[in-house]
């Protein structure tokens, strides 16, 4: 096409340079459309969820997620108790239904075994299937860890694949009465023979029924990985250790009998009358009621009846008075860390619609859906550094006293603490029922704990450790 | 002497009267306690004694907040639907087991029973499987169709207790009086099972009712029944044990309604043909 004359090419000239002007400011903008969210639009996803406050704020942002991508989810949500059942019948079944799941990080270790679960590190190195923005590294390293793993029994989390991305997750630490512990001028015990003088004193404190600290008990994986496990590893025990190639379970170590025997103590001294029946709900509500002066258990359950919604409605009787402080260590200036739970969502192996189902991953593992649900959903502890940094986030938690100081102290020696291995439901459940016998009918720890030991090394001693693809061919 | 029997009598009457009352508070005990539980607010659903400021709140949460109410009709759609196909099927089934004289007889009515004491996880998964590929996964006739191996085998048998202890001679009676067959099945030979009908129908119902390992798998978000979806009130956050009363209390009342209801048959139809002569 031929210029007309000087005057239309100047105007021309002129509306380009606006155009690109007025484009400047949202360079960043045009920076993230090159992602092409919309690359699977037209799909339908079929995910799983547990009913949880992470699940519930992946519900309420499936508007903003079709928008953006165009992909239709059909979600279904199954309360926790029953949801491992539902979700390994449904994955065992491969038929690609669902394409995308919430998984807890020791099902992991299961589920990624059997061939249920895809590899994501293709699609976190691909940059047409990776948003640029998605920065991994703003994961924290123990949380991002907790998703992987090299398949080989007795190697540590952080190795290998990442099969899963956390939504959130959970440390264990103490959470206390602080309005009660003020009242009466109590000291936040720091080493674990404080806790135990302190809970056993605590007795009866708010009336007949009473107690101390509140800890799981009943005969299940669920008693072992809060307080005790934190304790257990923190003090320098370990699960199992790896000798001649075998898996050799270490709960027979000296040093593991002597945590055992000190938090049966604890339990029978300080903790709940009816242990052996308590669970996570049991816990939560016996310290949101103010039955339990203290709580050794998931930071966010303690979190949870902390809450008062701005309407005034309160999340238990003690809402507004509870407070947070790192687990107690055998010896006091040792490191605390604790042992974690990570909820995570994972892609199925079998589904047949995976690059949708990465954007879904994507999108509500990213930062700025991670933001949103800390602030806006009760999604806490979120995985993200940049949210815990983010000043609207700090207000909200600033609402729990010692929430924020507790999550930075222990957070560089938080990880998951337990050594990955397929027989891990058996081996813990054992473990559990092995506590119940020593507290409830007096069992020596020692010999209890060697039986224990044995017990699992019968199982894990047989496992190779080599990963699945490497096996030799059997084929003739 | 006379007196004397008189009062031990009395004594008697009295003490059995009492003994009774404290059973029938001992066993409703549970029932009124998740009542009372269904109108605490959740501050006060900690303490023992019976004073507490009672609320609407948690069915006003469970029914005008949640989804639940839909849930509620699926169950009372699948159950009583389950039922009713049962009733078609296995009315006929027991009277032919009952009646008739044929090969594999006694091992065709052993494998129905066993379809009872087979637990159910057993075979969830080549069910599982079954349902994804059909397309039954999640629809109202595929569980309608699964609860037949919970109400079927329980039909049948109850029921073909009665027939048996129906004579013969009556329906050759009927039929000398003029009765085509499906007549005297009709007119003669239910109106004589009735009370074991209605029993037998009331309990594959509550067991229908309750059933939840079927529904947990076999269905979803579309047909999913109140006895999986209740537990959604047993939040990871905190335990709404106001609102999970209150989804319990509900969820009991059409088993409660239908017992009062035919209360009377009820007793009849589980104890006759209880002894046989």
């Amino acid at each position: 096409m031929r210029i007309r004359s000087p005057k239309f090419a100047f105007v021309v000239a002129s509306i380009g340079a606006a155009i690109l002007l007025a484009g400047s400011p949202g360079s960043a903008r045009a920076e993230e459309s090159k992602f092409d969210w919309k690359q699977a639009s037209g799909t339908k996803l079929v995910v799983m969820l547990n009913k949880h406050p992470y699940a519930d704020a992946i519900i309420k942002r499936l508007p903003e997620f079709k928008e953006l991508t165009g992909i239709d989810v059909e979600y279904t949500e199954t309360p926790e108790e029953n949801y491992f059942d539902k979700l390994t019948t449904a994955l065992a079944s491969k038929n690609g239904n669902p394409d995308v799941f919430m998984t807890g990080t020791y099902q992991l270790w299961d589920y990624a075994s059997a061939g249920y679960m895809e590899a994501l590190d293709q699609y976190l190195n691909d940059p047409t299937q990776t948003n640029p923005d998605y920065d991994v590294k703003d994961i924290f390293e123990g949380v991002l860890n907790g998703g992987k793993w090299d398949l080989v029994p007795g190697h540590q989390t952080g190795t290998g694949s990442q099969w899963a991305l956390a939504l959130g997750f959970e440390t264990n630490i103490l959470a206390y009465n602080k309005k009660y512990f003020d009242e009466k001028g109590l000291k936040v015990p720091k080493t674990f023979d404080e806790l135990y003088s302190l809970a056993k004193q605590l007795k009866d404190w708010n009336g007949a029924g009473s107690y101390g600290v509140a800890v799981r008990g009943t005969r299940n994986w669920a008693t072992i990985h809060p307080g005790y496990m934190t304790t257990f590893t923190n003090a320098g025990a370990k699960d199992f250790e790896i000798k001649d190639g075998k898996l050799i379970s270490a709960l027979d170590q000296p040093l593991a009998i002597e945590i055992t025997k000190k938090w049966a103590q604890l339990v029978k001294d300080g903790g709940p009358p009816a242990w052996s029946n308590y669970t996570w709900y049991q816990c939560g509500a016996d310290f949101g009621a103010g039955k339990a002066a203290m709580l050794f258990d998931a930071d966010i359950l303690g979190y949870f009846q902390n809450v008062v919604s701005p309407d005034g409605k309160k999340g238990s009787d003690q809402a507004g008075n509870i407070a947070f402080a790192p687990p107690p260590v055998m010896k006091e200036g040792d490191p605390a860390g604790a042992n974690e739970w990570i909820w995570q969502i994972a892609i199925n192996k079998s589904s047949k619609q995976k690059k949708a189902a990465w954007l879904f991953m994507q999108y509500f593992t990213g930062k700025e859906h991670g933001t949103w649900a800390a602030i806006n959903a009760s999604v806490v502890d979120p995985p993200r550094k940049s949210v815990w940094d983010n000043a609207d986030f700090k207000a909200v938690m600033d609402k729990a006293p010692g929430y924020l100081e507790t999550f930075n102290t222990i957070i560089e020696h938080t990880s998951v603490k337990f050594t990955p291995q397929p027989f891990f439901d058996e081996s813990t459940t054992n473990w559990a029922a092995t506590l119940q016998k020593i507290v409830l009918q007096g069992a020596d720890p020692k010999s209890a704990m060697t039986e224990l030991a044995k017990s699992i090394t019968r199982n894990t001693s047989k496992l190779k450790l080599e990963q699945p693809e490497k096996k030799p061919s059997t084929s003739k | 002497m006379n007196e004397s029997v008189s009062i031990f009598t009395l004594v008697g009457r009295v003490s059995k009267t009492v003994l009774l009352l404290v059973y029938a508070l001992f066993a409703l005990f549970p029932l009124l306690w998740m009542i009372i539980m269904s109108l605490k607010p959740d501050s006060q659903m900690f303490t023992t004694t019976f004073i507490f400021s009672p609320t609407m709140e948690n069915y006003s949460a469970v029914f005008l907040r949640s989804d639940y109410p839909h849930f509620f009709l699926n169950n009372l759609l699948v159950s009583i639907s389950a039922v009713l196909l049962s009733l078609i099927v296995g009315v006929p089934a027991a009277y032919a087991l009952a009646r008739f004289h044929f090969r594999l007889k006694e091992d065709i009515a052993f494998t129905i029973l066993s379809f009872r004491f087979a637990p159910e996880i057993l075979v969830i998964l080549p069910l599982f499987l079954i349902y994804q590929r059909t397309g039954l996964y999640d629809t109202y006739f595929g569980l309608i169709w699964v609860y037949q191996l919970i109400t079927l085998p329980l039909l049948i048998w109850i029921l073909r207790g009665y027939f048996e202890d129906i004579s013969p001679d009556i329906e050759a009676a009927a039929q000398l009086d003029g009765y085509s067959w499906w007549q005297v099945f009709l007119k003669v030979l239910l109106p004589l099972v009735k009370p074991g009908l209605v029993a037998a129908s009331l309990l594959c119902f509550i067991f229908a009712w309750n059933a939840f390992t079927f529904p947990l798998l076999l269905s979803d978000a579309r047909a999913q029944t109140s006895t999986v979806v209740a537990l959604r009130f047993l939040a990871s956050d905190t335990v709404h044990y106001g609102q999970v009363a209150a989804a319990a209390t509900i969820s009991a009342l059409p088993e409660v309604i239908l017992a009062l209801l035919i209360q009377k048959h009820l007793v009849r139809g589980l104890s006759f043909g209880a002894v046989k002569g």
